[in-house]
């Protein structure tokens, strides 16, 4: 089941449009990372996801149900979120700041210290989350967004200003929520690696518009290695090797070819030479994640 | 209902209870030095008194409305709240939740107010309070703290810097001190002018005799119709604007 679908989804600010006919699809049980350099869209799209943006046009659909202003709060009653910085009452304590989520998601209040205990945070709940460091009101936010235990878990850049300890804890945590508690978790990202490290499902998207989404594995399967060869004329070449049922590609003055068993190279290389084409260069290549980013977002892959 | 009760809890530690305690403690220093001055028991007493209260509400109500509606709205701001509550609840009924919070609290205050000058002005020997006057003043001085409480938490909610809400405020209380100077005309103009306009006591000065007399008087239905036309425009535009906000 797909648990979110957004229809062209677009959002307009000014003369700006900083969501461009976006069509996302979650699939139910799944940790989607959400990948893209800084002001791609990504925060406007999950904050429209959310209802606390409006879209300009657009449909968005949660568990199937369209989502609209009559019905988004009923709809979000599933959903938990935690999108920029989390949000928090510095003069309230931490498991006060709880207890305010819990009742107006009307969760059992037992349900308070079980989330604190998730994000370890049971024996600080009594101090003031003003005192809290970052990484501690990081935690509070994803316990609030986790209380009620609902089915979609909305996190934006939830590892942000956590140190390396606390990054790695967050990702293990949001790791583990599909398998312990049934969730599936949108988490978005500017960092390749963290998504490699967490996401199962991955949507790219550069200036508003999506330019990837599919499955990691997908995606690591672009960086498969293929050998490059460049000869004294690549286009006969290329017939050449068409005639022999080798599809190519041409890429900056190198042709593509598939990763090919020893015995085929050196036949192909036989070939070349009985046509006097020189061979200037064969080599073999394999392309990393962050080429494969940086061909699909056109930016370095941590911006 | 849980909105409000949460509004109740959110203000832990906000420093509500020292700022109404504060109000009636001004009020108290101040009507105690006016009243210090007067013969005793005066004459007209609670007149005096019904007189005299609402100048000192023009001037310390609208400070205190604008001091509340930013000690609750600030709260949302600060940790940026309203981007976890208005996934929970919509905008418009976290809107209404703490207007009835501010409705409250100015409730309770002004209800303690009129009890303790009620009681003040027993033991300086006024006589039997009159309980309908002093029951109509507190229900004419909540409503109008209440239009400005309405302005107040458009400009607390809508801005996330308190600093024009407050200077709302405090230029209020002034003008609301200063409307009372003003033709009938302009002090109808401006909703902190209210609280002279809903005076229950007149005086009149003798310049003959020197004397001053003081009578009952009702407020004017055209004052309470444009009071509440104001309270209507505040409470409307500042949910307009709340609501409208995306976060």
């Amino acid at each position: 089941m797909t648990i979110i679908q957004t229809q062209e989804l677009c959002k307009r600010y000014g003369t700006a449009m900083r969501v461009k006919e976006l069509n996302l699809q979650v699939p139910e049980g799944s940790i989607y990372g959400f990948l893209g350099p800084n002001g791609a869209g990504k925060s406007t799209t999950l904050k429209m996801l959310l209802g606390l943006v409006r879209s300009t046009s657009g449909e968005i659909q949660l568990f199937g149900k369209q989502m609209g202003p009559r019905t988004r709060v009923e709809i979000l009653r599933q959903v938990g979120s935690l999108i920029e910085s989390p949000s928090y009452y510095g003069h309230l304590t931490g498991e006060e700041n709880l207890r305010i989520v819990q009742t107006m998601r009307g969760a059992p209040a037992e349900q308070i210290d079980e989330v604190l205990q998730i994000v370890r945070l049971q024996d600080q709940k009594n101090k003031l989350a003003a005192h809290y460091s970052l990484g501690m009101k990081q935690r509070l936010g994803l316990a609030a967004a986790l209380l009620g235990f609902p089915r979609l878990l909305i996190l934006d850049e939830p590892t942000n200003g956590l140190d390396p300890a606390g990054i790695q804890e967050m990702r293990e945590l949001i790791r583990s929520l599909p398998q312990r508690f049934g969730m599936t978790v949108v988490v978005s990202s500017h960092l390749l690696s963290e998504i490699d490290q967490m996401a199962d499902t991955v949507g790219i998207i550069r200036e508003g518009e999506l330019v990837f989404q599919d499955t990691l594995a997908a995606l690591h399967g672009r960086s498969r290695p293929h050998l490059a060869l460049r000869t004294t004329d690549n286009a006969v070449a290329r017939s050449l090797l068409e005639k022999q049922g080798l599809g190519c590609t041409e890429e900056e003055g190198h042709l593509i070819l598939p990763l090919l068993p020893d015995h085929q190279v050196a036949a192909l290389n036989c070939a070349l030479a009985g046509q006097q084409l020189g061979i200037l260069r064969l080599e073999e290549r394999k392309k990393s994640l962050e080429d494969i980013f940086l061909e699909l977002t056109g930016k370095a892959a941590s911006l | 209902m849980k909105n409000l009760k949460l509004e109740f809890f959110k203000c832990r530690r906000r420093g509500v209870l020292p700022v109404c305690l504060g109000l009636l403690a001004a009020q108290f220093v101040w009507m105690g030095v006016f009243l210090a001055r007067e013969e005793s028991p005066a004459p007209d007493g609670w007149k005096l008194l019904l007189y005299n209260l609402p100048l000192v509400d023009a001037i310390l109500l609208p400070l205190t409305a604008a001091v509340l509606a930013s000690r609750s709205g600030e709260t949302e701001h600060k940790g940026s709240a309203l981007k976890l509550l208005e996934t929970m609840a919509t905008p418009g009924q976290l809107y209404a939740a703490k207007f009835f919070w501010g409705a409250l609290v100015l409730a309770g205050v002004l209800l303690v107010r009129s009890a303790a000058f009620m009681l003040l002005g027993f033991e300086l020997g006024y006589g039997q309070p009159p309980f309908l006057r002093w029951a109509a003043f507190t229900l004419l001085s909540w409503v109008v703290s209440l239009v400005l409480y309405a302005l107040q938490q458009g400009l607390s909610l809508r801005f996330a810097n308190q600093a024009p809400a407050l200077i709302a405020g405090l230029s209020g209380s002034f003008l609301g001190l200063l409307s009372l100077l003003f033709p009938l005309g302009v002090q109808r103009c401006l909703p902190w002018g209210y609280y002279g306009l809903m005076l229950l006591v007149r005086m009149e000065w003798d310049p003959v005799t020197r004397a001053t007399s003081f009578f009952w008087r009702e407020p004017e239905a055209l004052d309470l119709g444009l009071l509440c036309l104001w309270g209507g425009l505040f409470l409307l535009a500042g949910r307009a604007l709340f609501v409208k906000k995306e976060v």
